[in-house]
């Protein structure tokens, strides 16, 4: 807006913002929207007002073309062209526009608008999207880690047990998942859940249902393979802290007298907890950042934030949006990180038991 | 520390070997681009000596952005949709066509804008396999009839395509829909209608998902691309596709602003929208030219019946302009639809 219409914005900002804008304002937008088209840099400006206002790029592209025929008094021109010209609301949202700073993104991120009058109000109900969004993304990301911790805990007692070789074939078989593509294991659920895969073959087989189940498109598959995608992200740094424990913590224990159950619930679980904080940690912000595998074996429900992040970056190339959501998403895994470290009493996380 | 300074280095160091790199262009993959380079590409170094490269990209224009603003330009011609060509021309993301080189009579109506040259047209349109459904839709609204025609069916996840369709679905003459569309109550009735049929209702997102939806009997009918439903077809796919059921547009060369190949990337355009080379590529793929001269060729026609343009005049051509008005408020009204 400053480097497009920087005369426009200059005469606007002078305006007390009652009725219509002085005929310099008229005659500074029809100059430099004539010649911003010329120039091919009218898209940036003709978006940013659209986004605000739908039609608001026809009528700069319709005056913008138009510019070279139109004559002054341009306060007459312009609405001749366009009634919208003549409507107060027009010109007032230009000049909020104007300004160095806005709070559009921020504000429709969280599925709010600011009126005409400046009044902040909730969307439409037809166009609220980011609330829900917001809300599943940390919903699906909490599961996710949940599960994760409960299912991975186990599988790293048992890692760290273990004696060469045996550990480190173990911890072969949680790494090699962990290196492979996150979008070929999240393909392989979708071949593995599709109506007519191995998993609703062995269901029908087995009598446990009488029809193909639909599996893909579904929340429960999400949750499935994302919790696979993520289990070895919480499994290694548990398996980490488990193995560097001092046994002589534990022989101390049980030289003090400590039966087996008591020396694992008082000496051995509290310190291998960093550890599952840490994974707890990892898996969560992975989770929420989370897009390639609720894309593909997600229905239109499933979707998390990071997808239309993805969606207004490379797609409709509206990076204010991008980034609006971008700084949420941020502050939520902030957030629960933060309430993480105080509930656990400021435990480092994934500190060296 | 030190690795990652030596890292910086080199990088520094390569970047003035990119001005030197080769003139690149970049499609949309798959085996059509493979088919491009031995008709198309190829012949152009060979009649011009120009050694070319080419690259394959998703149809997301955010890096081509990106590229431009950082004035590290390392694409020089891309094949581009009409909306993000438009907006792309406007914001100057791409170079105009030089009008001197391209030879602007030898495309269709429509073919040519100011930064954009008709490269091939495509299409949707309503496939269905005939060996599970013997019968199925053969209009919009057949399809919207789910008493008569049982089944899951898979649309494009998103607005555009998906609203007209769903007027048309509702009764709304193909000639109209825009026009409705346009209106508050026209928007209304394409949501509505898409409520009356959501349980029956799929949305695919990568261009393949709906044949292999199909394939996989997880949905009885799909609107597909049409090129790849044909190619399924000539793969030996039992599919029945209906023609009258088409939206249509076409996707164009562009080059990209700032370019340091820029005046080679325009010799290129003219050449890869020559009739003789694409009527080579014609003979290896069932592509819909741009260029009338292959379009209206008789030949090329009747050796591809799958080819959409002989069936270009059943269908609605897209309408660019309106999308690019109405769509960023239509899209996100989409999308909080689908999430209800």
């Amino acid at each position: 807006m400053a480097e497009t219409l920087p005369r426009t914005r200059a005469a606007l900002a002078a305006w007390d913002g009652e009725g219509l804008p002085p005929e310099a304002a008229f005659a500074a937008m029809a100059q430099e929207l004539g010649a911003a088209l010329e120039e091919r840099r009218i898209g940036d400006v003709s978006q940013r007002l659209n986004f605000e206002r739908t039609g608001m790029r026809a009528l700069l592209l319709r005056t913008a073309r138009a510019a070279p025929r139109l004559v002054a008094p341009y306060a007459e021109s312009l609405p001749a062209l366009d009634p919208r010209w003549a409507q107060p609301e027009t010109w007032q949202l230009i000049r909020r526009a104007g300004g160095p700073t806005t709070s559009l993104y921020l504000l429709r991120a969280l599925d709010l608008t600011r009126m005409p009058d400046g009044a902040i109000r909730a969307v439409d109900p037809d166009q609220a999207l980011f609330r829900t969004l917001f809300l599943r993304t940390l919903w699906v990301s909490v599961i996710v880690t949940l599960a994760c911790v409960l299912l991975g805990w186990p599988v790293a007692a048992a890692i760290a047990s273990l004696r060469p070789p045996w550990s480190s074939t173990a911890l072969l078989l949680v790494l090699v998942p962990f290196w492979s593509s996150v979008m070929v294991r999240s393909t392989a659920w979708f071949a593995l859940l599709q109506r007519e895969g191995p998993v609703n073959d062995l269901l029908l087989l087995l009598g446990v249902v009488d029809a193909p189940l639909q599996l893909v498109g579904t929340r429960f598959a999400v949750l499935l393979a994302t919790i696979h995608v993520l289990l070895p992200v919480a499994i290694l740094p548990m398996v980490g802290v488990m193995t560097r424990l001092d046994p002589r913590h534990l022989q101390a224990a049980a030289s003090l007298g400590a039966g087996p159950w008591l020396r694992f619930r008082r000496v051995w679980f509290p310190l291998s907890l960093p550890g599952v904080l840490a994974g707890a940690a990892m898996t969560f912000l992975l989770a929420v950042g989370f897009y390639i595998t609720p894309a593909l074996v997600g229905g239109e429900r499933d979707q998390l934030v990071a997808w239309f992040i993805a969606q207004y970056l490379n797609r409709d190339v509206n990076w204010g949006m991008a980034a609006a959501l971008s700084v949420y998403l941020l502050a939520m895994a902030g957030a629960v990180m933060a309430l993480l470290r105080v509930l656990t009493g400021g435990m480092p996380v994934g500190a060296r038991g | 520390m030190t690795r990652l300074l030596l890292l910086l280095a080199a990088l520094v160091i390569a970047m003035p070997a990119a001005a030197q790199r080769e003139l690149t262009i970049v499609a949309g993959g798959g085996q059509l681009q493979d088919h491009m380079r031995r008709t198309l590409f190829e012949s152009f170094t060979q009649r011009t000596g120009v050694p070319l490269r080419d690259s394959s990209y998703d149809y997301n224009v955010g890096p081509i952005r990106a590229m431009v603003q950082a004035r590290n330009v390392t694409w020089d011609v891309v094949m581009v949709e009409a909306p993000d060509l438009i907006r792309g021309c406007e914001d100057g993301i791409f170079e105009r066509i030089d009008w001197s080189v391209v030879n602007r009579e030898k495309f269709l109506p429509g073919g040519t804008t100011t930064c954009g040259a008709g490269a091939i047209g495509w299409g949707v349109s309503v496939f269905r396999d005939v060996s599970r459904n013997p019968n199925g839709p053969s209009n919009w609204q057949e399809f919207w009839d789910v008493q008569r025609f049982p089944g899951r069916r898979t649309l494009r996840r998103g607005a555009r395509m998906t609203l007209e369709i769903a007027l048309m679905g509702d009764g709304v003459p193909a000639a109209e829909v825009y026009r409705v569309l346009a209106t508050p109550a026209g928007q209304q009735r394409a949501f509505a209608a898409l409520d009356r049929i959501r349980p029956h209702l799929h949305f695919w997102t990568g261009g393949q998902q709906p044949i292999e939806l199909v394939n996989a009997g997880e949905v009885a009918f799909a609107v597909g691309f049409v090129g790849r439903t044909a190619n399924a077809m000539r793969g030996g796919a039992r599919f029945d596709l209906n023609w009258d059921t088409l939206l249509f547009s076409f996707d164009y060369w562009a080059v990209v602003r700032g370019s340091p190949h820029a005046a080679n990337a325009m010799r290129l355009i003219e050449h890869i929208t020559n009739p003789e080379p694409l009527r080579a590529l014609s003979e290896v793929w069932p592509i819909n030219p741009v260029t009338a001269a292959v379009a209206n060729d008789p030949a090329v026609r009747g050796r591809n019946p799958l080819m959409m343009s002989n069936h270009q005049h059943r269908g609605l051509q897209i309408d660019t302009e309106f999308w690019l008005d109405q769509g960023p408020e239509l899209e996100q009204r989409f999308a909080a639809w689908l999430n209800r």
